[in-house]
């Protein structure tokens, strides 16, 4: 037994990066940036790794066009747990990028429709910068948000700037009414209807928020006549190894951590596991 | 590469010799206690506790290629982490054509897309020697899995040609000649012999049948594929305990748990990997408690779906289900059949 | 960072799990070296009212135990079950099996069950009276994982306690199934974690972990038909640690 470096270098084995910016978003959500660069593409994520306490997967939520990545973290378990009391200067264990990520480029000159539930707006926000930094690629831009609560809401200076940006509309909405806030009252689905100037059958809907999000706004596209190819969405897995061995992120015949977290809707069509 | 016979003194004194050389010899021993023959792989003393007649042993092999529990990293508390590698070399004797083929496919799967160096180092500091079956376990299905005997992945193939008074050795890798050298006073096999070890080879094609599969392997997949709203799912596995036994039994599942330990100084501790079961309640949990396979059927669907369908895709259609029988005697309230799963399933559902 | 302080409390029980905790031999050095004892009667004579950890051994039997375990939750920050008795009741939750307590006491003491410090009431686990935090199973609990769950905590991360059966260590133990032997082992529905000890040592397995937190009892009558044995039969062996026994997350 050792502890030899001349084998090859474990694909478990963490590199220890520091945290350079921490700021809490709102009560329960954490934002951290990393300078470190680790060439992402929009739609993957992280092991993040602290020894002694275990890792988590964690999605990333900055566009590769800017320095080093930014991630989202709740409270969920024990590594989340840790993270919150982090500040900058400490150093997380990160292995990654995993997963297949968003296709970009066949979404170049297409309309997009990004549809997001409470935290399902960190893993989209890696794209949607990326299109704002390449702005002249893509088509109009749809970027609904539904959050159940008010002070649970994220990004909210981000979802301002974008929706000042050309061919860019933004739509939020709050599943419970509060005094500060002015606009839709609803389900994220409510908005749909919303959306000005662009056709869902001949844009890319993206789709990522909580579990039981997904049958609902599935639900109204289907009504919609939105094809399944035109559909994209970002599942939640425990994806414990990253790399397409462990098994927990399973579903059916799909390693999530492999061929995921991002899926088109019509691959997921003999998975019934997925939704 | 030679092909040797061995009598029963050359083949003791070749296993003695290995016993006495620097490196571990582990092989299949009775384990003691039991009720009636049980066996089990350990380390070896001397060469009269190897059994080369077993029928089969309670848990594979598997346990040498990835352990129960294993050390991947070593770290400072919440500091840095060193990969740490098992370097041991050692001798396997003993392993049966269904669990080489087992540890051939994952051999496959740990190395292929990301290569996970903690298992294929251990891997490939294993010297394999694998032996034909002289008698057949309670509930073999390996004839139905076409598993019965097997071609590659071991250095040294032994079969008994009868009662252990004489061996056939072939040794088809480096390792396993070098190794089979070391049998100094063994001469070569001749055609006779040659031709008795394909008798009984022939003959565990067809005797290794405890139970019988209505259908080729290879249709399992096809079959698999219109059966996921079938009811048998929910008729079997109304007794499961969620015990997992038929995952921990089973030489072809490789799913692991990964946990962070530390010592008591609270500074240092090491990250372990060890066995987990799709069986399991909390296998399929994430973050905030939500179960993507909640329901005992959906659990038991997917041991059955992987072996015959999931896990082919990786591994160029060979179906991980090597008939062993292991979980079908390790399953308490006896669901774990894979057999008559699939033979219930051809009842109703052309493959 | 100061150590936290750590008190050690028993309630009825045999005491044999702060044994367990006194045979963790040189590890008790570690132990003390990472957390400051502040009371602890079975091993060292202080006694002291500030504590972070409580650590709960025994059930609550009387009325004034209930009194006692709500104080010491209000002093506590973490409250710890240690053992079957005060896991779940364990044993002592054998005379819940009777309606009339007063016939219980006099069968057990006779004459002398009148006397006041024999004042008896149905048996509860710690937490059917207070909040407990976290939970160490077995009768004894087992030492090892007695240390990791108290190394888990003051790392601040929540202990890593196994929810799947007995079966799953029994089987990597290489153990022959007790059932194979015709006997009723509680291996396929009790919580795992003892590393099945008792199967290893060719006993059945009796069930002082507590039940998993899904178990399925419902497949006992087919299991129980399989081996020609009755529901009764498997009722009778489930009695020991299983009385009254509810979920045991």
């Amino acid at each position: 037994m050792c502890d030899c470096n001349s084998t090859e270098k474990s694909i478990y084995l963490p590199e220890l990066a520091p945290i350079t910016k921490v700021a809490m978003m709102n009560e329960t959500e954490m934002y951290m940036h990393l300078d470190h660069d680790i060439g992402h593409k929009p739609g993957q994520f992280v092991e993040v790794s602290i020894a002694g306490i275990g890792e988590a997967p964690i999605s990333i939520s900055s566009s590769p066009t800017e320095a080093g990545f930014d991630m989202v973290i709740r409270k969920a378990g024990r590594v989340t747990d840790i993270m919150h009391q982090m500040q900058a200067g400490d150093k997380l264990g990160i292995r990654g990028p995993f997963g297949s990520g968003y296709p970009i480029d066949e979404m170049k000159g297409k309309d997009l429709v990004f549809v997001c539930g409470g935290i399902g707006l960190v893993p989209q926000r890696s794209m949607i910068n990326y299109i704002m930094d390449n702005r002249a690629d893509f088509g109009k831009i749809a970027i609904l948000q539904g959050t159940k609560e008010f002070a649970q809401r994220i990004y909210h200076d981000e979802l301002e700037r974008w929706a000042g940006v050309d061919g860019v509309q933004v739509l939020e909405t709050i599943d419970v009414a509060h005094d500060s806030w002015n606009g839709n009252v609803g389900v994220v689905t409510t908005l749909i209807d919303k959306i000005d100037g662009i056709d869902l059958t001949k844009a890319v809907n993206l789709i990522c928020g909580p579990p039981i999000m997904y049958k609902f706004v599935l639900m109204v596209l289907q009504e919609k006549e939105v094809s399944h190819e035109n559909i994209f969405v970002n599942l939640e897995r425990r994806m414990k190894c990253g790399v397409g061995k462990c098994g927990h992120c399973q579903m059916n015949g799909q390693y999530v951590c492999q061929s995921g977290p991002v899926y088109r809707y019509s691959d997921l069509a003999n998975i019934p596991e997925a939704i | 590469m030679s092909i040797k016979k061995l009598n029963k003194d050359v083949f003791k004194s070749f296993v003695d010799s290995m016993i006495a050389s620097d490196q571990s010899v582990v092989g299949v021993k009775e384990k003691v206690q039991a009720k009636g023959n049980k066996f089990a792989f350990g380390p070896l003393e001397n060469a009269d506790q190897l059994r080369l007649d077993y029928d089969v042993t309670l848990i594979p092999p598997k346990k040498y290629m990835l352990p129960q529990t294993e050390t991947l990293l070593t770290y400072e508390v919440k500091g840095e982490s060193k990969q740490h590698v098992d370097e041991q070399k050692l001798i396997l004797v003993g392993v049966h054509p269904y669990d080489m083929i087992a540890i051939n496919q994952m051999d496959e799967l740990f190395s292929q897309d990301e290569y996970d160096t903690h298992y294929m180092t251990r891997r490939n500091n294993i010297t394999v020697i694998a032996c034909d079956v002289v008698n057949a376990s309670e509930n073999i299905f390996a004839s139905s899995m076409e598993t019965a005997v097997v071609e590659k992945g071991f250095d040294i193939l032994l079969t008994d040609l009868g009662k252990g008074k004489e061996y056939v050795a072939e040794a088809i890798t480096e390792k396993g000649e070098a190794l089979l050298a070391t049998a100094v006073d063994a001469t070569d096999a001749d055609d006779k012999d040659i031709a008795k070890r394909s008798a009984i080879q022939e003959a565990n094609k067809k005797d290794l049948d405890k139970h019988t599969l209505n259908c080729k392997p290879s249709e399992l997949s096809s079959l698999l594929e219109q059966a996921y709203e079938h009811p048998v799912w929910e008729e079997k596995a109304k007794t499961c305990f969620s015990c997992g036994s038929c995952n921990t039994t089973c030489p072809t599942c490789y799913c692991f748990d990964v946990q962070d330990l530390v010592n008591w100084n609270l500074k240092d501790g090491q990250r372990e990997r060890s066995w987990d079961g799709c069986l399991l309640k909390d296998f399929a949990n994430v973050a905030g408690d939500h179960n993507f396979r909640k329901q005992k059927e959906s659990r038991f669907r997917h041991r059955l779906y992987r072996k015959g369908k999931y896990v082919p895709t990786k591994i160029g259609g060979q179906v991980a289900c090597v008939g062993c029988g292991r979980c079908v005697g390790a399953c308490v309230p006896d669901i774990a059949n894979p057999v008559a799963v699939y033979n219930r399933l051809l009842e109703d559902i052309k493959p | 960072m100061s150590k936290p302080r750590v008190a050690i409390f028993d309630f009825a029980c045999c005491e044999g799990c702060q044994l367990q905790i006194v045979n963790l031999e040189e590890e008790i050095l570690d132990l003390i070296g990472a957390v400051d004892v502040v009371e602890w009667r079975e091993a060292m004579s202080e006694q002291s009212e500030e504590y972070d950890i409580a650590i709960i051994e025994g059930s609550i039997t009387r009325p004034e135990d209930e009194e006692r375990i709500k104080d010491i939750r209000s002093k506590a920050k973490v409250l710890i079950a240690i053992g079957a008795c005060a896991t779940t009741g364990g044993l002592n939750k054998l005379k819940n099996n009777f309606d009339d307590l007063e016939e219980v006491k006099k069968c057990v003491y006779s004459d002398a069950s009148t006397m006041p410090h024999l004042e008896t009431a149905m048996t509860k686990a710690v937490d059917e009276v207070v909040t407990v935090d976290y939970k160490v199973h077995g009768c004894p609990i087992e030492k090892a994982e007695f240390g990791s769950i108290i190394r888990s905590l003051l790392l601040g991360k929540a202990p890593e306690i196994p929810d799947y059966p007995v079966c799953v260590e029994c089987k990597k133990n290489e153990n022959v199934c007790r059932w194979e032997y015709g006997e009723i082992c509680l291996g396929p529905i009790i919580r795992a974690g003892c590393g099945a000890k008792c199967p290893t040592a060719s006993y059945r397995c009796f069930g002082c972990r507590g039940y998993v937190d899904d178990p399925n009892v419902n497949a006992a009558v087919d299991v129980m038909d399989k081996y020609g044995l009755t529901v009764d039969q498997l009722k009778s062996k489930m009695v020991l640690f299983g009385s009254k026994q509810g979920p045991t997350l």
